[in-house]
């Protein structure tokens, strides 16, 4: 397989690496292997952060990021980091709310309410697992099935629940927009 | 059918912590260092579980000191350190090529001189793992490129430096102690452990640095009752000091000649598509991942493109790799420091091949792109 590209970019402390840890479960599950990278400074508490994925199905020549086939934005700030990195098949998905104004070009661009939707589910800090839920459904990268069972196992129990309320929130945002949140919980 | 592996997303900070652990490493000593701090961390938690020690010292020069300290003492040992700590270490590193006391160093290379930038790759510790250390002196220098080369070459690492006992160093940069990659980690019962020769000879007549065929002499075992010198002085067969000139040359070229020795038993490298190439490259770590992606490319292109990869960058692979470039008009030499291999490999290289220069020093990765059109260029 060609490699794919993945990139979880915002401000620290939004859990863009719970997000690429748990892909990276997913990706484990249906037997591909990945390459993990993630900004190394001081920015557990804002300041811009990213996490980054090679995914193949062998051990990457090259394991750094090169050219995004998908991108995921929570945060105004990390937009400029991923400029030459995008070209007209990436896959942009930029939180609505704290992503004024996200990258411009050819490439498909979804602007969508992860972190409005994490508040509504009681607790803004799930807007990653939303994004991650909504990556997955348009990118189609694990079969959602995985994604859950990878959320299981990557998230601390007692907040197992609302990872996966999140999750599911994330996917029908794509798959079904306008569903109710209380659908989504019962379901 | 139970796998014989377990597939892990594994860090290479603690691929080294596990390799060293599956290699019966059972003594660590360090300092925490960005970006090294990880094999630490983790050494921390291993250790104690299987009856080992684990010891935070109070710098970097005693950490090194307790690793000699303990592997004197029958445990195989290492420590952990990056540029500013690998410095600070290199007067004991000395005492153990000329005490010959088995040991491995991890060093995790970020931007230098000096402190520089913690956080920041680099490879600019290529010249220094090889001479950083005072006098002609035995060392071997691994530099593994993956999360799974991390393990298997750490764990060489104490096979080496107990074999041949001579310090190891295993170097890598910034990107590949950090970076996170799906691997096949063999059960720790399934990985082999070399043990150093020990002495069984006659307690009255042993000589601690006496010559023998392999020119590695057997160590003598705390508590068996041999009677052993130790010291940093130039030493004769006896372990004691001496200024005889005879005696100097002959025991510093056992020393020096017991990896001349064993050079094709050390000597490792990875080849990719050098048999009918015009241009080959030559890279470690993150810089040869980097070419690794660019040969792939400029092959698509019809360029005849080849990567030389030492894994053991020193004593360099220099048969081999004469071997590799026989037919390359053009050498390129990526790495990301102002040119240490490239001296190298100019020396090697002589009038048969151009040798290229690609640097980088603004603690950035080396891409495949800036390879790719280096090769470029060079065609």
């Amino acid at each position: 397989m060609e490699p794919i590209e993945i990139r979880f970019s915002g401000s620290g402390g939004q859990g863009l690496q719970l997000c690429a840890k748990i892909l990276s479960l997913a990706l484990n599950l249906e037997n591909l292997r990945v390459a993990f990278s993630q900004s190394y400074e001081p920015t557990s508490r804002g300041g811009v952060s990213r996490s980054d994925l090679v995914v193949d199905d062998i051990t990457p020549d090259y394991p750094l990021v090169t050219k995004l086939d998908y991108l995921v934005v929570l945060d105004q700030l990390s937009v400029g980091i991923s400029n030459g990195l995008l070209n007209k098949d990436s896959v942009v998905l930029a939180d609505k709310q704290l992503v004024s104004e996200p990258p411009k070009g050819e490439f498909d661009i979804h602007s969508l309410p992860f972190v409005e939707q994490a508040i509504q589910l009681g607790n803004k800090r799930v807007a990653n697992i939303i994004a991650l839920g909504a990556l997955i459904s348009i990118g189609n990268i694990v079969k959602f099935e995985t994604l859950v069972e990878a959320v299981k196992a990557g998230v601390p129990p007692r907040f197992l629940d609302l990872n996966i309320d999140a999750v599911n929130t994330g996917y029908r945002m794509v798959t079904s927009p306008g569903v109710q949140l209380e659908e989504i919980k019962s379901s | 059918m139970a796998s014989k592996y377990q597939l892990v997303n594994l860090q290479g900070n603690h691929a080294c912590a596990l390799g060293a652990v599956a290699a019966g490493c059972r003594f660590f000593a360090g300092y925490p260092i960005t970006p090294s701090s990880e094999i630490a961390e983790r050494m921390a938690l291993e250790l104690p579980r299987i009856g080992g020690v684990f010891i935070q010292m109070e710098d970097e020069i005693a950490s090194m000191g307790a690793v000699l300290g303990a592997s004197m003492g029958g445990l195989k040992s290492m420590t952990a350190t990056s540029g500013p700590g690998f410095s600070l270490k290199q007067e004991h590193l000395g005492y153990g090529a000329g005490a010959e006391i088995p040991c491995v160093i991890a060093n995790v290379m970020r931007g230098g001189p000096s402190t520089g930038m913690p956080t920041r790759p680099s490879q600019g510790d290529i010249m220094q793992s090889r001479w950083g250390t005072h006098g002609d002196h035995a060392t071997i220098v691994l530099a593994p490129a993956s999360v799974k080369e991390v393990f298997d070459e750490t764990r060489r690492a104490f096979a080496l430096s107990e074999k041949f006992r001579v310090p190891v160093i295993v170097l890598y940069d910034e990107v590949i102690g950090h970076l996170v990659e799906t691997i096949e980690l063999p059960k720790p019962e399934e990985c082999e452990q070399v043990e150093r020769k020990w002495a069984d000879s006659d307690k009255k007549t042993f000589k601690p640095y006496a010559e023998t065929d392999d020119l590695v002499p057997p160590m003598a075992r705390p508590g068996d009752g041999y009677r052993v010198h130790t010291t940093g002085l130039t030493h004769a067969e006896d372990g004691f000091p001496t200024q005889d000139p005879e005696t100097v040359v002959r025991v510093t070229q056992r020393i020096l000649g017991k990896l001349e020795k064993h050079a094709d038993e050390i000597a490792s490298y990875e080849e990719v598509d050098c048999k009918d190439a015009d241009t080959v490259i030559v890279a470690i770590g993150i810089s040869a991942r980097a070419a690794n992606q660019a040969i792939r490319q400029a092959r698509k292109k019809g360029g005849k493109v080849g990567l030389f990869r030492p894994i053991t960058l020193w004593p360099f692979p220099e048969k081999p790799f004469k071997q590799a470039v026989q037919k390359a008009k053009t050498v390129i030499v990526p790495e990301m420091n102002a040119g240490q291999l490239a001296l190298e490999i100019e020396r090697l290289c002589q009038s048969e091949q151009i040798v290229e220069r690609l640097n980088r020093i603004d603690g950035e990765a080396l891409e495949p792109g800036e390879i790719l059109q280096k090769i470029g260029e060079a065609q």
